[in-house]
């Protein structure tokens, strides 16, 4: 290691030296934790601003594990952005339900950690590390109401689940480690490259099964079908903001690496994955629609609906494999940018509506009936976010779905478009029975929220909203940034 | 002829045109929350202004062309050839001139109607204005695709939040048809811009290049279905029609003057836009199909109104047999057929959008929209029944009015390309006399329910809403040359480009006859 190798990892020493400093500040105040919440907000805009200011380096470190490029920078931003809106969400919320600690800030700065180690390893050690110091995380994260029955259920669940995602993931790593002779990932596909006859003779199985394992564990992490399961369940026992965080920071990280090491590991198995992943979209993206058009827990059918927008990531990323062309990947960037904003919209509002009414609010529809006129600016955000999920012009929604659903046409993949946009027609009619009951119905139970919104949720959804629509009219500019990602990814 | 259409107005018509209600909806948000006589005044207002722009850029429109004109082009989203690009031939200029006096009359004719949430309902409806402004002026495919997916979210809360009694049944469902349909669109769309980009052009989703391209085979076979699946949900067609019913009858009056009045009419403009214009060969397969759904819905449409007990879904049901002429004279690919089809589009936005708007008058002094509760309302209302009575005469196409013009016209043309199913659609206009004839004398004739007697006739306001409807019809009908001027140029370029494959199509129909009945 030299000095230099530290700059590499500047970004991640920043929010590291503000999670110790949370953890020891945090006895010597009173019930205020202003400070604290000031300290992790300044630590994830410095570490944003950084990561922004070194755009264009071109660093390795720590003997090729870990580098700092332009693609390690665009996720970088976008882990601090989700996590600051995330820490805005939070504090009124925490209060509200009398855990208002500062752990909480130091658990979710050690998870940002984490995601930004996962975006910038290019080694299968440093990216499992990078995701076990995440997952660690959030498990604590998922059982932060500890006195609670569900949200303990929640992170057992995820605990339980996750390991055994890592197990399987690691079994395939060791399984490459022991093909290829090498964990990093552009060794890794060199010797692959080789072993698996680019001649035409045909993949090893023994090769596939490592590459399939890996994609398994990852397909954990993002929730795919059939290994979703944990997903509702986990995002309904833990706190609002703490499953916003859920569903667009680790899914952002694990689809990071979903793209680097497949492209840069197995780029010759690339026909072989893009197949797997296409056949997992599928059924993803049937599962999470069909289950969440039957939910009356707003929060669950998020969860599902999470699930939905993993199936057609993830139709972009067997795209990606089939066509042996990036192209898809660049529409996966965009879409994942754009559902970071909208889904923490849309929890967000959530997480001021419990705020606000902790006792009669419990996220089913009925108890939105009727929004529309108690407290009109909610209902308009959420709608916004809804229809932004939904994938309606003029929201970076369907910026996203655009750019993805395109690149699957373009890769001859007619067909996957067509199950993709049926079933984000099946979709629409989920979000809008939420909107139709804000708005259509009369309230079936009154509680009284407080409007304007204020203070941080009030940043936090306002930020929400303004990348909501600014990405969905004009959207050229994070197109830059993807192409500088992906052009940096294969220097 | 040397004539840029880019300068000739000196500054962006179009895109003030398109945009100026939404500013208007803008100004009534910021500045006039509270004060609902200030905001409907507004509303009022920004649609007249709309509309005056809309007449004076007509007056600057040169008719003897087909091509775009005013147009606008600037670059959006660079990374995927998508421009902001705007323009509009004859044929675009008409609708957007029927688009612009029905936003004045629908938003004339709520004035008083809404009393809840009344400013949400005006924004509602100016933001509506824009997109439909919007997609008759789109000269790239993914503009045009953004405003035709924008416009069904004001349209869904008009009818969701200000509807009849199953309101947020029909809302969903005339949201969820039209989605759907549209989805498959927006993989058409992909798939010809990607086909043409990766076949030697450029990645663009400008029209006017991709009509130029001339797409082979299955890709176009394809993408024409999907896109006239989309339009057909619109327009809509037999069978896809089961959407329009409940959303005519569910929706506010305002709603259904727009709905019967403009967005029926996207599904048809999106036809010759792109399944004609994009797809000529295999719009030409498509004839015999098209015509016998045509045929059906006019038929259908008229005995399904013959039944109904509702005034409102009686109008409703007429809608579905009068779009069916229009489909039928655009796909018979003469003169007349599309002229008049063009021109029944804008008569029967005018016409049936008058009827809703008379039915919204009773329904709103009597609550009802039963025919079985009205009778004898000409003693009570003598000036209403008379507004009344010239509406239903246009709509059954009587000659003088507008309805007769374009059915006409309709008529001819598929005369001309095949007797039968000219025979057949006029069983529709029979039947159309029928229903609206019969209607009227069970509402207005007929012993006098006691309960209405004391009914105040139509006031002044609602006189001056219906009088620019009267103008137009009778306009239309009796001088419809004004109109069927802007139409030659775009008519005879939808015939270039469908005239190399209707000789194929007729030889081979001839082929076909000669087979079946030994030759001549």
């Amino acid at each position: 290691m030299q000095a230099s190798d530290l700059i590499t990892v500047l970004p991640e020493l920043i929010l590291l030296v503000a999670a110790c400093a949370v953890v020891l500040v945090e006895p010597f105040l009173k019930a205020d934790k202003t400070a604290v919440l000031a300290i992790a907000l300044t630590a994830l805009v410095g570490s944003g601003a950084l990561s922004l200011g070194l755009a264009g380096e071109d660093r390795t470190a720590f003997a090729g594990m870990l580098v700092l490029d332009d693609w390690a920078v665009f996720f970088k931003v976008l882990f601090a952005v989700a996590a600051a809106l995330t820490i805005l969400m939070s504090s009124r919320y925490l209060e509200a339900h009398g855990r208002h600690l500062g752990e909480y800030y130091a658990l979710i700065l050690f998870a940002v950690i984490g995601m930004d180690l996962m975006a910038a390893s290019r080694d299968f050690i440093a990216f499992y590390v990078a995701l076990e110091l995440m997952a660690i995380s959030s498990y604590i994260l998922a059982a932060f109401f500890r006195y609670r029955v569900r949200s303990n259920e929640s992170s057992l669940k995820y605990f339980l689940t996750g390991s055994f995602a890592s197990a399987i993931m690691l079994y395939g790593i060791s399984l490459v480690y022991g093909y290829a002779g090498a964990t990093n990932f552009q060794t890794v596909g060199q010797a692959l490259a080789g072993a698996s006859g680019s001649g035409g003779e045909g993949v090893s199985a023994g090769v596939l099964l490592a590459v399939f394992l890996v994609a398994i564990g990852l397909a954990f992490k993002v929730s795919a079908a059939p290994f979703h399961m944990w997903t509702p369940d986990v995002y309904q026992g833990a706190p609002t903001p703490v499953a916003a965080f859920f569903s667009v920071g680790p899914k952002a990280a694990a689809f990071s690496v979903i793209i680097v090491a497949f492209i840069v590991a197995f780029p010759a198995q690339a026909r072989e994955w893009g197949v797997f992943f296409i056949v997992l979209s599928i059924l993803t993206m049937v599962v999470g629609n069909v289950f969440a058009l039957v939910q009356t827990n707003v929060k669950r059918m998020l969860a599902y609906s999470s699930i939905a927008h993993a199936g057609y990531l993830l139709a972009g990323i067997g795209a990606m494999g089939w066509s042996g062309n990036s192209y898809p990947g660049h529409g996966v960037l965009i879409y994942l940018v754009a559902y970071t904003f909208m889904n923490l919209g849309a929890f967000g509002v959530l997480a001021y509506l419990k705020t606000q009414a902790p006792d009669k609010f419990d996220y089913s529809l009925k108890s939105l009936a009727g929004l529309g006129r108690r407290s009109p600016w909610a209902a308009v955000l959420l709608s916004l976010f809804l229809l932004s999920l939904a994938g309606i012009p003029g929201t970076a929604g369907f910026i996203g779905k655009f750019y993805v659903f395109g690149a699957i046409v373009q890769a001859d993949l007619v067909w996957l478009a067509v199950i993709a946009v049926l079933m984000s027609a099946v979709a629409v009619y989920y979000y809008l029975r939420v909107i139709m009951y804000m708005l259509f119905r009369e309230p079936e139970e009154e509680f009284a929220v407080k409007e304007p919104i204020s203070g941080g949720m009030a940043a936090a959804l306002a930020l929400s909203a303004i990348a909501t629509v600014v990405i969905g009219v004009v959207p050229s500019w994070l197109w830059d940034a993807v192409v500088s990602a992906f052009t940096t990814l294969f220097n | 002829m040397e004539f840029d259409f880019a300068t000739q107005l000196g500054f962006r018509g179009l895109t003030i045109l398109t945009f100026l209600p939404t500013a208007g909806a803008v100004v009534m948000l910021v500045f006039m929350r509270r004060r609902p006589s200030a905001y409907k005044a507004t509303a009022l207002v920004t649609t007249i202004l709309t509309l005056i722009l809309a007449i004076y850029l007509a007056t600057q429109f040169q008719s003897d062309t087909a091509a775009y004109q005013f147009q606008e082009n600037e670059s959006w989203i660079a990374s995927l050839g998508i421009s902001y690009h705007l323009g509009v031939d004859g044929i675009s200029l008409l609708l957007i001139l029927l688009t612009t006096l029905l936003s004045v009359v629908a938003i004339a004719g709520s004035w008083n109607s809404i009393k809840d949430r009344g400013l949400a309902f005006f924004i509602s409806l100016l933001v509506l204005e824009t997109g439909m402004l919007g997609v008759f002026v789109s000269m790239d495919l993914f503009l045009f695709y953004v405003f035709w997916e924008i416009q069904l979210i004001p349209m869904y809360f008009i009818i969701g939040l200000w509807g009849g009694a199953r309101r947020v049944y029909a809302a969903i469902k005339f949201f969820l048809f039209t989605f759907a349909g549209s989805v498959l669109m927006l993989v058409a769309i992909l798939a010809v811009v990607w086909w043409y980009a990766s076949n030697g052009g450029p990645l663009t989703f400008d029209i006017l290049t991709l009509q130029q391209v001339g797409f082979p085979g299955a890709t176009a076979a394809w993408a024409f279905a999907a896109f006239f699946i989309a339009f057909a949900i619109k327009v809509p067609m037999f069978p896809v029609h089961t959407w329009l019913p409940d959303a005519h009858t569910e929706a506010p009056t305002a709603g259904s003057v727009i709905l019967a009045g403009v967005l029926l009419k996207m599904g048809v403009y999106g036809m010759i836009r792109f399944c004609i214009g994009f797809f000529p060969e295999m719009a030409v397969k498509a004839i015999t199909p098209v015509l016998i759904l045509s045929v059906v819905a006019v038929v259908y449409g008229a005995a399904m109104s013959l039944v109904q007990p509702d005034m409102k879904r009686l109008v409703a049901y007429s809608s579905v047999s009068h779009m069916g002429f229009v489909t039928a004279g655009l796909f018979v690919f003469n003169q007349q057929g599309i002229e008049g089809s063009i021109l029944q589009m804008v008569s029967h936005g005018i016409l049936t959008g008058a009827l809703f708007m008379m039915v919204g008058f009773f329904y709103d002094r009597t609550h009802t929209r039963m025919i079985a509760d009205y009778g004898g309302m000409a003693k009570p209302m003598p000036v209403a029944a008379a507004f009344f009575s010239l509406f239903v005469l246009g709509s059954l196409g009587l000659p003088g009015l507008s309805g007769f013009v374009g059915e006409f016209l309709i008529l001819v043309g598929v005369f001309q390309y095949a007797q039968v199913f000219a025979v057949l659609a006029s069983i529709g206009i029979v039947l159309g006399a029928a229903y609206l004839l019969w209607m009227y004398q069970r509402t207005m004739f007929q012993p006098a329910n006691e309960k209405w007697l004391s009914l105040k006739d139509l006031s002044a306001r609602e006189i001056i809403t219906l009088v620019p409807l009267v103008g137009m019809a009778v306009w239309i009908g009796i001088y419809p040359h004004t109109f069927l001027n802007l139409l030659h140029a775009p008519a005879q370029n939808i015939m270039m480009q469908v005239q190399p494959y209707l000789a194929e199509h007729s030889n081979s129909l001839l082929r076909l006859a000669s087979s079946l009945f030994g030759g001549f």
